[in-house]
């Protein structure tokens, strides 16, 4: 039996826990139960793709998300189907050690790149630097000897927080950098383990990676936007909806749209598979879904309890709500209006009737 | 004492273009509106009562009115009559910058001369012209928001908007500018009408302007 209760990485993953990880992969998918043995005879006998994990601007969110799922068989099966050759969060090895691993598997096979963090640009990239190496040059060796990248988490694939204007050390994601190699996005803070895994698991079994959105989303997870599959979305059609956080309506359970939520304009599959083995996401818990698999989501999508960004007028200052300002020139449209009408009236009264060519 | 022609002026195209147009986004800018901040709330469970999607129904075939409406004033900017073609209201010949000279001054009470004309005058076609550019920003914005699974609209929106976040930013602003617009608009319509007597108000009705007998 797997262990559910001491949560630790476990790297003897039994065959139940194996199958159930494959399934989930497969269910996220969207493939028919009939591939699962395929999945599973793929991840069992291939041989271990070696990956190389790269941390730069990050939390590292995304890895505890992804190695501390509250079920620990999706961290064990995806440690289990690949060989993780260096990792700064989980490796053994330190210091020149370390490098070492990273250039060992560099020069001398194949791998896949995980990106987790954005990379700072500004001033020659100074603001990230590991092993005296600024996190551009890391990038730049290692990324042309992948067979393929994922970008892992919304800093990788678009800057993330970093990212957020002024955006101060000029960060930016992956695909902003590298060309010429496969990259695969895999966006969100964290994004869910699943999709990592099912990602994975189709390079696996099918030798290729899967297929992609234009903003390089795989498709079977960011294909659908969240207000299409929302277990709330009756609530919305039928006009009930949650006016304050804590009021009756958000104790039944309605719509958050009033409240901000931006599934209406975020791609991901979050109602359908949730998160943490326990059937739960943000919006299932009351909370507005607040965009974060969507590019430049700090800018565009806050304040996360408003529909829609401020309006900023350039070296003006002025900084209101869309409707606020264009009420107030709407406003000041209409007085000018009327001062025009005003004026035309009152220079009628003035000269009279004969400036009148009829 | 004047005596005045009857002219033909805007065939019967272009006056359906105009009240399609025009109702299409009253009923846009409402329902637009209400998708914005649903001012309603039902609270009664299973009341068979659908007021959200009822009035994205409604929106969505105003749009599509409106996406009928601009392809219909496109064909006319191309194959229109003399006054309708887009080159009649461009500032590009001389004649024309006059026009938008004398249009200005007229409108500012600085001078009474109405430089006489029969299609729009050069500031009126400039301001349509801009207008039917934000109706196809709404359009496009609208078909990226509607249809964001189709391959056409996800590649298009996404590399013209970045993501519907953003396209629905832009719809909503420029919402603003068709409410500026038809206020301006009405009320010039109606200084013209009392400013000069060719019946500029009955002409998106008729078609017809009334001029000066040479
Ligand atoms: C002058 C024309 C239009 C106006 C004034 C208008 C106005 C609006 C407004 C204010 C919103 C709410 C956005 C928000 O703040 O959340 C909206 C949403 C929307 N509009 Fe329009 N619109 C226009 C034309 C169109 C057209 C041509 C389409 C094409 C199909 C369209 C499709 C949509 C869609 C899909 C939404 C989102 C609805 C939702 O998410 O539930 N609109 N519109
Ligand atoms: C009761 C309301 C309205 C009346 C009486 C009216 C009247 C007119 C008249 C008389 C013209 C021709 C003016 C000229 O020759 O320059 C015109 C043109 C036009 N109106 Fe209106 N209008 C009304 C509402 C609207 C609204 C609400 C809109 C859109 C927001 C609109 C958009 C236009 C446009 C785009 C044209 C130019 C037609 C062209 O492309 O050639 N109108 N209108």
């Amino acid at each position: 039996m797997a262990d559910t209760v001491k949560k630790v990485l476990d790297p003897q993953l039994d065959r139940r826990g194996f199958l159930k990880g494959c399934t989930m992969a497969a269910a996220a998918l969207g493939m028919s139960e009939a591939m699962i043995p395929k999945l599973v005879e793929a991840a069992a006998t291939a041989e271990r793709p070696r990956v190389i994990w790269l941390h730069f601007q990050e939390c590292t969110g995304c890895t505890e998300s992804l190695l501390r799922s509250s079920h620990p068989d999706l961290a064990r099966l995806i440690l289990d189907i690949i060989s993780l050759d260096y990792h700064e969060t989980v490796m053994a090895a330190a210091g020149h050690q370390a490098e070492e691993n990273l250039h060992a598997t560099v020069n001398n096979h194949p791998f896949i790149l995980v990106v987790e963090g954005a990379i700072p640009t500004k001033d020659g990239g100074i603001y990230c630097k590991i092993a005296g190496k600024t996190a551009m040059d890391i990038l730049a060796e290692v990324a042309p000897k992948a067979s393929a990248i994922i970008a892992i988490g919304t800093c990788a694939t678009f800057g993330g927080v970093q990212a957020a204007a002024p955006n101060p050390t000029g960060a930016v994601g992956v695909q902003d950098l590298v060309s010429g190699v496969p990259i695969v996005n895999i966006p969100g803070c964290p994004p869910n383990p699943v999709s990592f895994l099912g990602t994975i698991l189709h390079y696996l079994t099918f030798k290729r990676l899967p297929a992609l959105d234009n903003l390089n989303r795989p498709l079977f997870a960011y294909g659908r936007r969240i207000h299409d599959h929302c277990e709330r979305r009756a609530h919305f059609d039928e006009g009930r909806f949650v006016e304050q956080y804590g009021d009756a309506f958000h104790k039944l359970g309605y719509c958050l749209y009033k409240v901000g939520c931006k599934g209406p304009e975020t791609f991901s599959n979050c109602p359908a598979v949730r998160f943490n083995d326990v059937d739960v996401w943000p919006v299932s818990v009351g909370h507005g879904c607040i965009g974060c698999t969507e590019p430049n989501f700090w800018d565009t999508m806050t304040p996360f309890y408003e529909r829609l960004p401020m309006v900023k007028i350039p070296a003006s200052g002025i900084v209101g709500s869309a409707d606020k300002i264009g009420k107030t020139v709407l406003g000041i449209t209409a007085a000018a209006v009327g001062i025009h009408a005003a004026v035309g009236i009152g220079k009628r009264l003035i000269k009279g009737k004969s400036s009148d060519k009829a | 004492m004047a005596t005045y022609e009857r002219h033909h002026c805007w065939s019967l195209l272009l006056r359906l273009f105009h009240w399609m147009f025009a109702l299409s986004i009253i009923f846009l800018i409402v329902t637009g509106f209400y998708i914005n901040t649903p001012w309603t709330n039902t609270m009664i469970e299973g009341s068979a009562s659908f007021p959200m999607a009822t009035m994205r129904y409604i929106h969505y075939i105003a749009a599509y009115v409106l996406s009928s409406a601009v392809l219909i004033r496109l064909f006319l900017y191309i194959f229109g009559n003399a006054q309708e073609r887009v080159w009649d209201i461009l500032p590009i010949t001389g004649r024309n910058l006059n026009n938008l000279k004398m249009t200005l001054l007229q409108y500012s009470y600085i001078s009474n001369k109405h430089d006489e004309r029969l299609g729009h005058n050069i500031l009126a076609g400039l301001a349509y012209l801009l207008t039917f550019i934000a109706a196809l920003l709404m359009i496009v914005s609208g078909f990226y928001m509607l249809y964001p699974e189709s391959a056409f609209w996800a590649k298009w929106g996404v590399m013209l908007f970045g993501s519907q976040q953003f396209a629905r930013y832009l719809h909503h602003i420029t919402m603003w500018w068709f409410m500026i617009f038809a206020v301006v608009h009405i009320y010039l319509c109606i200084w013209n009408d009392c400013t000069e007597p060719e019946g500029l108000i009955s002409s998106i009705f008729t078609g017809a302007k009334f001029k000066h007998k040479a």
